[in-house]
């Protein structure tokens, strides 16, 4: 357990002391920055036409300046943009040790290396569950600031829980990106991945087979598609934890056994 | 007397590449091993296999008389390592890599941090990031970082390498004191020969996977040739008066060479002959072959 914790406070170390982690977190809170936007602009749509295709887009993502609809961009931007903001934390904690060539430092240690790997999923946890309450607690700073009209504290009690719900569904989903930065030795295969199974995810989803693909299913949980409760069902959760399983055991039998040659 | 390290029958490939051939090392308690081979040798790989960082396909690995691996096992808590060109968080100065090494490490102690800086010469660097470091510099941190925890057995990759002459020096000194006065085992690989020769005690030569020779410091001294190196302002000269008193005479760089032992351990006798025929040597200087030109003939210039 003391190696746990050594590590944990080793990868502290290293994220605290990364201007990539903190570009990370800086991106991840551009979502409600301009959900703030189009609500300001929604709210005055004389301003919004001056101002041309912004005020188009805006109308097209959401329509009217409320919280639902505010909330309802929160969901939907975090159940996307996370899957590659989620990834690329994930990809940095594991793919860094490897553009650095830093892994061969840790492998004969007195800590063992599975608890190197497992303080790494840690942080990841952490840094994940801080982000999206920052992005939560900014999102509600912005909307009281621009002065929302429907506010509603079972509205944001649900809509947190959507959210913890979506943030749940996508960190099951990154043991398999931290087994592709691992195998992949770098950056480059876990952000390939991400982007390909945020592409399968909107595919699968359009031909209805969202419910059973693991990384369409925070999406639709996101109520962008329509109401959660008719698109997902027991089985959605059950195949993202499988997933969740399988990238869990992946990492850590790679690390365990794989050949470091490199 | 417990082994520092033992292999028997290692073997490693990649792809077709046999990168490491039934290696086996027996290198006691205490002992400076110097592991020399050509780039490409295996050097490395067998390093990281005694490292647990490859899986050798077979034979067996013990450090200290412990299993090393599978699954990373083994007896690190007393092994210190360098492997390849040392590699740093380059957004960490120098004080927090070795932070992140003593946590790995499990030393609670915090002063060994401003210890090792002070026996590495990194003081000056010590709060500069490491990623700006010079390769030297560089190379320091990671001896430093193998060093932290007081090792007993210290395995280290071309420890020389990056570093300026003086600094090649200084690393040996410490080395040497390590092993001198702690007792500790070093095992260092080099394809710089004159390094490895300064300071082991016993060496291996590896050549393309296989361990072609293993012998003492002593008995590699004995084995190298020796020569007598003449020079004169009339080589023809004392060529024919060497070859005349019976001599095997080779030329050399504008010197005359002489390996039978009646020259090597008689140049007197050699010099009054050249004298006497009116040749007197400008030189006259027994020379041992050095270890390249050692490694060479045993590989038989097969590089």
């Amino acid at each position: 357990m003391n190696g746990f914790v050594a590590a944990f406070q080793v990868e502290l170390l290293k994220a605290r002391r990364s201007r990539l982690a903190w570009g990370i977190t800086a991106a991840f809170l551009i979502l409600p920055l301009v959900g703030g936007l189009f609500m300001i602009i929604l709210k005055n749509p004389d301003q919004a036409r001056a101002m041309g295709l912004i005020s188009v887009k805006a109308q097209l993502a959401g329509g009217t300046a409320d919280w639902p609809t505010f909330f309802s961009m929160l969901l939907q931007g975090t159940a996307i943009g996370g899957i590659m903001l989620y990834s690329f934390i994930t990809a940095w904690l594991f793919g860094r040790e490897f553009s650095d060539h830093t892994a061969k430092e840790f492998l004969a240690v007195l800590t063992p290396r599975w608890q190197i790997i497992a303080a790494k999923l840690a942080l990841m946890v952490l840094w994940i569950v801080l982000l999206t309450l920052l992005s939560f607690a900014v999102a509600l700073t912005i909307g009281a600031l621009v002065a929302i009209p429907g506010w509603s504290q079972g509205l944001a009690a649900s809509t947190f829980g959507s959210l913890a719900l979506i943030m749940v569904l996508l960190l099951m989903l990154m043991p398999l990106v931290a087994f592709f930065a691992s195998a992949g030795r770098g950056y480059l295969p876990p952000l390939g991945w991400a982007l390909l199974t945020l592409v399968l995810a909107q595919i699968m989803a359009a031909l209805g087979w969202g419910d059973w693909f693991p990384w369409s299913v925070p999406a639709l949980a996101s109520g962008m598609a329509g109401p959660p409760a008719e698109l997902t069902g027991p089985h959605s959760y059950l195949v993202v934890l499988l997933m969740c399983f399988v990238g869990l055991a992946a990492t850590f039998i790679w690390w365990r056994s794989a050949d470091q040659a490199q | 007397m417990v082994l520092a390290i033992e292999t028997t029958g290692l073997s490693k490939s990649f792809g077709s590449v046999q990168a490491v051939d039934s290696v086996s090392l027996r290198v006691q308690r205490g002992e400076i091993y110097g592991f020399l081979g050509l780039n490409g040798a295996g050097k490395t790989t067998t390093i990281r296999a005694l490292l647990g960082m490859i899986r050798p396909e077979t034979g067996t690995v013990r450090l200290l008389d412990q299993p090393v691996g599978p699954h990373g096992r083994g007896p690190w808590r007393q092994v210190g390592h360098m492997v390849e060109s040392p590699a740093v968080y380059p957004e960490l100065t120098v004080r927090e890599n070795l932070e992140v090494a003593r946590r790995w490490q499990g030393v609670s102690d915090r002063g060994a941090i401003e210890r090792v800086i002070e026996q590495l010469g990194l003081r000056q660097y010590a709060d500069r990031r490491s990623g700006t470091l010079s390769t030297g510099n560089r190379h320091r941190l990671g001896l430093a970082r193998a060093l932290l925890h007081g090792p007993d057995l210290l395995i280290l990759d071309e420890p020389g390498s990056g570093l300026d002459p003086a600094g090649v020096v200084e690393i040996r000194e410490l080395l040497g004191r390590l092993a001198g006065e702690q007792g500790v085992t070093i095992f260092m690989s080099s394809h710089i020969l004159t390094e490895v020769d300064r300071l082991a005690t016993r060496i291996g030569i590896i050549h393309r996977g296989r361990l072609i020779e293993e012998l003492g410091a002593r008995q590699l001294e004995a084995l190298r040739a020796r020569k007598l190196v003449v020079r004169t302002r009339d080589l023809a000269q004392a060529r024919a008066v060497l070859t005349g008193a019976g001599f095997e005479v080779h030329d050399g760089d504008e010197v005359l060479l002489l390996a039978e032992a009646r020259a090597v351990e008689a140049p007197d006798h050699v010099a009054t002959l050249l004298v006497n025929a009116g040749a007197p040597p400008t030189r006259l200087a027994v020379e041992q072959e050095n270890l390249e030109d050692y490694f060479l003939r045993l590989t038989g210039g097969d590089a």
